[in-house]
């Protein structure tokens, strides 16, 4: 909200520079975002302005009576309001739903979407523009100045924070104002000429004849003021907040008025309000009111006093603050404070008053009467924040708490996390972080089928951007993109990982929230590539496998295995499913053609992607030691030749050997791999193994050795008709 | 034969002196020292001397070829250490080519500003809870005290699936679920990532991470929660950082606090990184709102307690100096091999 500042100053009975003012109030609650230097367009009036910023909760600091009221309470000074009582011979006629007054009659339908509405009819005023007083004053607040009648609605709403409106009496159908829901459908053209179409949540002004204001948000066109005009009823209402919000929301709309209902009116104000605005037509407008006003209210607005316990106050905030000083911060904010004398601290033998230093103290009450401005306050925890934002939050001390609760430490599952990024990071793979929304094209360009479960996403209702109406179930599209993203920058050396969270369920209820782990490599993993043969440089299948059996060991994961698999996005010569103990927890292999393509990339990327919950449950944080050997190994290399596919594997060739090689086979590595036709025929493949032969005790003999190596010849022939070569 | 002794001895000195590489080294080791050299020779000749005489020359023998054998192993040594010299010269390589590491990756600059944070709260003695990011209108917002028809519940500026799920606007969702099932002492930090719509810019983002702190116990106040932050932001910036409070307002707190710390480039004075007001706001803080303690069955006459939320992506980007919160979640090599 726009303050002038010299306006502001009228109702302060201190000095204090805008600055220093500006400082105060934010420090006190109410922020001034800026001072603004302002001129006047004739250039006849200048001002600084404070830009305000006001939380939702204190509707009642939107007026300039409403912060001076704040600032003299920061500052402990007087305020001087302006007079806005009501002559004694005037006293408005009241009535609970339906009140006729001369020519007026004031008719409240709904009174729980307007629970008061007041009016006062001002004949033989003359509309003309505003003396320059007052077209500055709401010039340097913001509002345009239209003619003297509007602009005295407009001066008292902005200083009391009541919306008023101006209806010229003389258009309005048998001058009677009816405050109703509208019909569903029922039309409007408010005063910014826009056709309004109504539903039966809005709530109006009408007459006898239709709807002449939409409550609380616009006037109606066919009513306003006119140059004309002579007989004017100002209405001054109270509506409730959230009917006035959903209305402004619904069509888009927002004025000074629904700002301030949204926010919450005191409903005490309309009469004050009046009355004001009465004063200051009568000042620049001429006329007088026709009659009393009238006052239409569903009952008194009244507020329960509240209890606070000055001791609570201490205890919550961490201050030694006395009762009195406490009284003192109350009344600076204008309210009521009643001392009382409890007999016992009753309701209160709690640990905390036990211990509690000043036993006087916590026999003190007080009664304090909130005005009905402040529903923000209505509990004793609310008065205790406002004794604090008095006495200045940067006056209360600073302390730690005791700490009773023991040391802090990460749990095992949050050191296995670290430890997954470190492995990662350590292999060279870069922390990617993406966001959780993917779209329908993703899954598209990573070819999952109709069927997949990854198609079991939950969609967004409002997605934020194309291609994010999903939440995701795969973290290979954040990967691939980002992939896309390096590419397009000329950036070909990609080595990405991510540790996201992926959502499956169908948004009846809370998702499958799963940990999951992915990686993306592209190119080299190298800092430098000169001379270097292509197989040392590129990340390939193998290069990112062994990052995953990395990985493996050193989460301390026995019963790893690797078996051909299957997935939509990869290649299907060149995609591993990974096993632990024979349970799959996910894929490592090489993007398809397709994938490749839809995502523009100038090779095939690998990837993985791995279900970390199910690999961190089987995970070890420590590893057990294991004794040296003390003994050397007998090491024998072995050639095989047999034939090529998928029953021939390494891993097969490796199982058939330890099958066969007795407890003294230690160890087996296959260390040379070719399918050479010339030299092996068609169809077949040369696999040379490495075995170290081992006896814990004693050194072993050749003849041992040589049984041990007759079997596994042997069962190698038999089971996977491998012939041995020498070489 | 004791001067053709003395005068071999010499003779061998200067050859073994003089060999200029192991192979004339070695020469001069079988002529003087060898199976059949001149040293065997003269100790031959043992035999024609004198009985009482032999022990005294057999000595005088043993101590020239002890002389000579320590004088033959120490040029060896200095003949060898030229000769691998030599050979290193030959096999010299450019040590100026660039090393051919494999790349090792930092963590990622979002990431490691939250586990600094959680540092400091480690150290505290706070432990890191988690929690869902797909929530549901009770634990987003209305065990957080909203009023049912509060604007942050809109669909303006949260993520819904459905009328009951929503994307968590803030990890403040994580304190209900740990209140639920512990009772004081609480002394939680939850890190995260939360979402509201607000459209990408070089400052804004969807999807963002927070970290939210919360501490409940007999006796905590708001006192202790300005010490908390203190030390929170001396952890972060340093010995000299301040904080500063001002009222703010949340619906899970009472009272409420914005807090901000002394601006970590000009130490107050006022520069860019403030925006001249010698400041950077981190976050929202608070006493925690007797309604919420008690919607988990706390006894809030006995309990108290306050809980805060610091957004981590500004933070993140103050440190570095990063220009745009879009590189965080870019993916950019360039970017993440900087860290
Ligand atoms: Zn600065």
């Amino acid at each position: 909200m726009r303050v002038p500042y010299s306006w502001l100053m009228e109702y302060l009975d201190t000095e204090v520079a805008a600055g220093e003012l500006a400082e105060i109030l934010t420090m006190g609650g109410l922020e001034v975002e800026e001072i603004i230097d302002w001129t006047s367009a004739d250039g006849q009036a200048t001002d600084q302005i404070l830009i305000t910023s006001v939380t939702s909760n204190r509707g009642d600091l939107l007026s300039m009576v409403g912060v001076a009221r704040h600032a003299a309470a920061l500052l402990g000074c007087a305020l001087k309001l302006p007079d806005c009582s009501i002559p004694q011979t005037e006293q408005p006629v009241m009535g609970e739903r339906d009140v006729e007054q001369g020519d007026t009659r004031i008719t409240i339908d709904d009174l729980e979407g307007c629970p008061r509405y007041s009016a006062l009819r001002i004949t033989g005023v003359e509309v003309r523009p505003s003396p320059p007083w007052m077209a500055h004053r709401l010039e340097a607040a913001g509002l345009r100045p239209i003619s003297n009648v509007v602009d005295a609605t407009n001066y008292a709403m902005w200083e009391l924070g009541q919306p008023l409106h101006a209806f010229d009496h003389r258009l309005i159908v048998q001058g009677h104002i009816i405050v109703r829901r509208a019909a569903d459908g029922e039309k409007l053209v408010t005063i910014d000429g826009t056709m309004r179409e109504l539903t039966s949540a809005d709530l109006v002004i009408a007459d006898p004849k239709g709807a002449v204001a939409l409550a609380g948000v616009m006037g109606g066109r066919d009513t306003e003021m006119r140059d004309r005009t002579t007989d004017v009823l100002i209405e001054s209402a109270h509506f409730a907040p959230t009917m006035i919000r959903r209305t402004a929301q619904r069509l888009g709309m927002s004025s000074e008025a629904s700002y301030r209902f949204e926010r919450h009116v005191d409903p005490n104000l309309t009469l004050p309000a009046l009355a004001r605005s009465a004063q200051l037509i009568a000042e620049i407008a001429g006329g007088s009111a026709a009659a009393p006003a009238i006052d239409v209210r569903a009952g008194e607005f009244t507020r329960e006093p509240i209890t606070l316990r000055p001791a609570r106050t201490n205890h919550v905030l961490g201050t030694e603050l006395s009762t009195d000083e406490q009284i003192e911060l109350l009344q600076r904010l204008g309210f009521a404070v009643k001392p009382e004398k409890a007999e016992a601290p009753g309701g209160m033998e709690t640990e905390w008053l036990r211990a509690y230093p000043d036993r006087e103290q916590a026999l003190e009450r007080l009664t304090i009467s909130v005005p009905t401005r402040r529903p923000d306050l209505e509990r004793e925890i609310d008065l205790i924040e406002e004794i604090a934002i008095v006495h200045g939050y940067s006056n209360l001390p600073t302390t730690l708490p005791e700490n009773t609760s023991g040391a802090g430490v990460r749990t095992r599952r949050q050191k296995l996390d670290q430890r997954v990024s470190e492995v990662m990071r350590g292999a060279g793979l870069c922390e990617n972080v993406s966001f959780s929304m993917m779209g329908r094209r993703d899954l598209d360009f990573l070819c999952y089928p109709e069927d997949a479960c990854e198609r079991e996403a939950l969609v967004l209702r409002d997605p934020a951007a194309e291609n994010q109406e999903l939440m995701r179930t795969t973290l290979l599209a954040g990967l691939l993109d980002a992939a896309q993203r390096n590419v397009r920058q000329r950036v070909e050396d990609v080595a990405l990982f991510e540790i996201g969270r992926l959502f499956f369920g169908d948004g009846s209820a809370l998702p499958d929230e799963r940990h999951s782990l992915a990686a993306l490599v592209m190119g080299s993993a190298r800092t430098s590539t000169w001379n270097l043969p292509d197989e040392y440089e590129k990340m390939d299948f193998y290069w990112l496998k062994g990052v995953l059996e990395q990985l493996m060991r050193r989460l301390h994961i026995a019963g790893v295995s690797f078996e051909r698999g299957e997935h939509p996005s990869l290649h299907p010569g060149r995609t591993a499913q990974v096993l632990i103990d024979g349970e799959p927890v996910g894929v490592v292999g090489e993007i398809s053609p397709q994938v490749q393509e839809a995502y523009d990339l100038p090779e095939p990327a690998c990837v993985l992607e791995i279900d970390l919950d199910a690999v961190l449950a089987r995970a070890r944080l420590l590893a057990t030691y294991a004794p040296l050997p003390r003994l050397p190994a007998a090491i024998r290399d072995l050639a095989l030749v047999l034939d090529d596919d998928d029953r021939h594997s390494a891993t097969r060739v490796v199982e058939a050997t330890r099958a066969a090689g007795g407890e003294l086979l230690e160890h087996v590595e296959v260390f040379d791999v070719y399918a050479d036709r010339e030299r092996v025929g068609e169809g077949r493949k040369s696999v040379a193994l490495r075995l170290s032969f081992r006896h814990p005790e004693r050194t072993l003999t050749d003849e041992e050795v040589d049984e041990a190596m007759g079997r596994i010849t042997q069962n190698l022939g038999s089971k996977l008709r491998a012939e041995v070569r020498t070489w | 034969m004791e001067h053709r002794l003395r005068e071999m001895a010499e003779a061998a000195r200067r050859a073994l002196r003089e060999a200029t590489n192991l192979d004339e080294l070695e020469q001069a080791r079988a002529r003087y020292l060898g199976r059949s050299g001149i040293l065997r020779d003269i100790q031959q000749g043992i035999r024609d001397l004198a009985k009482e005489l032999r022990p005294q020359f057999g000595r005088l023998i043993n101590e020239t070829r002890a002389e000579l054998e320590a004088l033959l192993e120490a040029r060896r040594k200095e003949l060898e250490a030229g000769q691998s010299r030599l050979r290193a010269a030959e096999s010299a390589i450019d040590v100026t080519l660039p090393g051919r590491a494999q790349h090792i990756a930092g963590r990622h600059p979002l990431l490691a500003t939250l586990d600094d944070m959680l540092e400091i709260f480690l150290g505290l003695g706070y432990t890191i809870a988690e929690g869902p990011e797909v929530e549901n209108n009770y634990y987003g917002f209305e065990a957080l005290n909203y009023p049912p028809d509060h604007p942050a519940m809109d669909e303006q500026m949260t993520f819904y699936i459905a009328d009951d799920v929503l994307l968590r606007s803030q990890t403040s969702t994580v304190q209900i679920r740990v209140m639920e099932t512990q009772e004081p002492p609480v002394r939680v930090v939850v890190p995260g990532r939360c979402f509201r719509r607000d459209t990408l810019d070089a400052t804004h983002s969807h999807t963002f991470y927070q970290l939210e702190g919360l501490c409940v116990d007999e006796g905590i106040t708001m006192a202790d929660l300005k010490g908390t932050l203190l030390a929170f932001a001396r952890g972060m910036f340093g010995e000299e950082a301040r904080v500063r409070f001002r009222p703010d307002f949340f619906p899970f707190t009472e009272p409420s606090a914005e807090f901000a710390v002394s601006c970590f480039a000009c130490s107050g004075e006022g520069c860019r990184v403030c925006k001249g007001t010698g400041w950077i706001e981190l976050g929202g803080s608070g006493m925690v709102d007797p309604n919420v303690l008690a919607g988990v069955g706390y006894d809030t006459e006995r309990y108290t307690g306050f809980a805060f939320g610091v957004g981590v992506e500004r933070f993140a980007m103050n440190r570095y100096g990063i220009p745009d919160m879009r590189l965080l979640y870019s993916g950019d090599m360039r970017m993440l091999r900087q860290f």
